[in-house]
């Protein structure tokens, strides 16, 4: 992002409004994470309803970017950093949207759950599995406000150990499965809890792509360490 | 996945065209262009953007030697074109310049009728040897800058009695007129509604096929959108020469960042 301000002002106040709501819309998404987590670990009713509820708030903020992002596009014509700015605004308002409807089916399954018997240890795994994208999109958002290129960098590689870890509990959901059939139905819940938290460090990499194009006007290359086996090797609980 | 129109902007198989090194220019006291080597393309838009007194449009006079008229201007470097240093002094200016047409930034139709406006050069070139060659001349030249349909009923109308984008149409007519190679554009739709700017920018794509065009102009847009290559120049130099695409979407140098994007600096 180049120094300095725009001579016209009012262009600068569109994009600095433009990343207040990303950022805003960010902070939204943190919270339903750590909540949505939260209510599937004390079994809380009331939280994961609120983290149901919350979700609308944050697509209205994504309708609000796309609607402001399209006004700067006509009105402007950004273009060389700028442009990049809100290419960027737009694309990781998105990939929070999604993020956020992730974590609200997570308090979706949590309600069903909550009517079958808990399995020991599962929601412990996950908590550790969601801590660790939180704090991937914690460093990604910071990336963004400090325009640091290196954390961003930094946190496209830290996707890996999310994936190792949705791959440690896909066996281990297996195995409780084995033991007894009876577990299968809450398995089956919580698996796509697991599955849905690695879908959020992939959209979390994906901001962090958008960062790192923000700030070196080029996509990062090269392949992205990958720790997700469970779609190419046949687990035997 | 490939961006199937980036052959369509892809220049690199092209020739050079013009070859500037290490050209001077001073007016005077004053160091109007510092050090400016430049390899511009055949068959391609380049266009030159930059603050006002940056330089831009001093260059571009030098490449058909409009500044020889100026008595306190000094030129000093290399300025070839085909290889053929065009500064040597048996180099005759006049067939230079039409072999390197211009357009200004005001339309300046002669006060002549549509078809001398154009006959104009051919005439005083000796490029017509009878009036019929001379007409083909004309409606060729007047198809070219996209012009002829609107004009071809009145071609005995005076040129200044057109709408101002037409006037400018005619003049790139006038300038093609003469067969030149290359075509010199000092901001050529600054006097223009956006209509007319449209249809001269449509033009200009389509005469880089057969061109080298060379456009100065201060809307970013537009050289966003006609030029294949972009150069930026500040006070004197040029601070960078690249692809259009790279410069719009990711300059390399701070101050055509600040430049392109309006920005304090």
């Amino acid at each position: 992002m180049s120094e300095g301000q725009h001579i016209l002002s009012a262009f600068d106040r569109d994009l600095e409004g433009l990343q207040a709501k990303v950022l805003r819309m960010g902070g939204l998404v943190e919270a339903a994470i750590t909540d949505a987590v939260t209510a599937l670990e004390t079994r809380d009713e009331e939280l994961a309803q609120k983290v149901r509820e919350n979700d609308k708030s944050i697509d209205e903020i994504e309708a609000v970017v796309n609607e402001e992002a399209a006004r700067v596009v006509a009105l402007r014509a950004p273009i060389a950093s700028d442009m990049r700015l809100v290419l960027s605004v737009i694309k990781i308002s998105a990939n929070l949207e999604r993020i956020g409807d992730y974590a609200k089916n997570l308090a979706k399954r949590t309600n069903i759950l909550l009517e079958l018997p808990p399995i020991e240890g599962a929601p412990r795994s996950i908590r550790r599995m969601a801590r660790e994208v939180e704090r991937m999109l914690h460093d990604v958002l910071d990336a963004y406000i400090q325009r640091d290129a290196k954390l961003a960098h930094d946190v496209r590689n830290r996707d890996e150990d999310v994936d190792q870890m949705y791959t440690a509990i896909f066996r281990e959901f297996l195995t409780y499965m084995m033991e007894d059939p009876r577990n299968i139905t809450a398995c089956m819940h919580l698996h796509f809890i697991a599955k849905n938290i690695e879908r959020m460090g992939d959209h979390t990499t994906s901001i962090a792509d958008q960062v790192i194009y923000t700030i070196e006007g080029n996509q990062p290359g090269g392949e992205r360490p990958k720790g997700d086996r469970t779609s190419t090797e046949v687990f035997e609980g | 996945m490939k961006d199937v129109r980036a052959d369509e902007r892809d220049t690199t198989m092209n020739d050079v065209k013009i070859e500037t090194k290490g050209v001077q220019v001073y007016y005077g006291e004053n160091h109007a262009i510092k050090d400016v080597s430049l390899a511009i393309k055949d068959k391609t838009v380049t266009a030159f953007i930059g603050p006002s007194g940056c330089g831009k449009s001093t260059f571009l006079r030098c490449l058909n030697r409009m500044n020889d008229t100026i008595d306190i201007a000094r030129i000093e470097g290399e300025i070839s074109i085909d290889g053929e240093d065009i500064y040597d002094p048996r180099v005759d200016p006049v067939q230079l310049r039409a072999k390197v047409g211009m357009v200004f930034q005001k339309p300046n139709p002669f006060p002549k009728s549509i078809f001398d406006n154009v006959a104009y050069g051919p005439k005083i070139h000796g490029l017509a040897s009878n009036k019929a060659e001379l007409d083909e001349i004309v409606e060729t030249s007047l198809r070219r800058a996209a012009i002829w349909d609107e004009v071809k009923d009145r071609l005995q109308a005076p040129g200044t009695g057109l709408s101002g984008g037409q006037q400018q149409r005619l003049c790139i007519a006038r300038a093609v007129a003469t067969s030149p190679e290359v075509l010199l554009m000092d901001e050529p739709c600054s006097a223009l509604d956006p209509i007319a700017t449209a249809q001269v920018e449509e033009l200009i794509s389509e005469l880089r096929t057969r061109y080298s065009v060379v456009i100065v102009t201060h809307s970013m847009q537009q050289a966003a959108r006609v030029s294949q290559k972009t150069a930026f120049f500040h006070l004197g130099d040029m601070v960078e020469y690249g692809e259009t695409d790279d410069i719009f979407t990711n300059p390399q140098d701070p101050r055509t960042e600040k430049y392109i994007t309006g920005r304090i600096g």
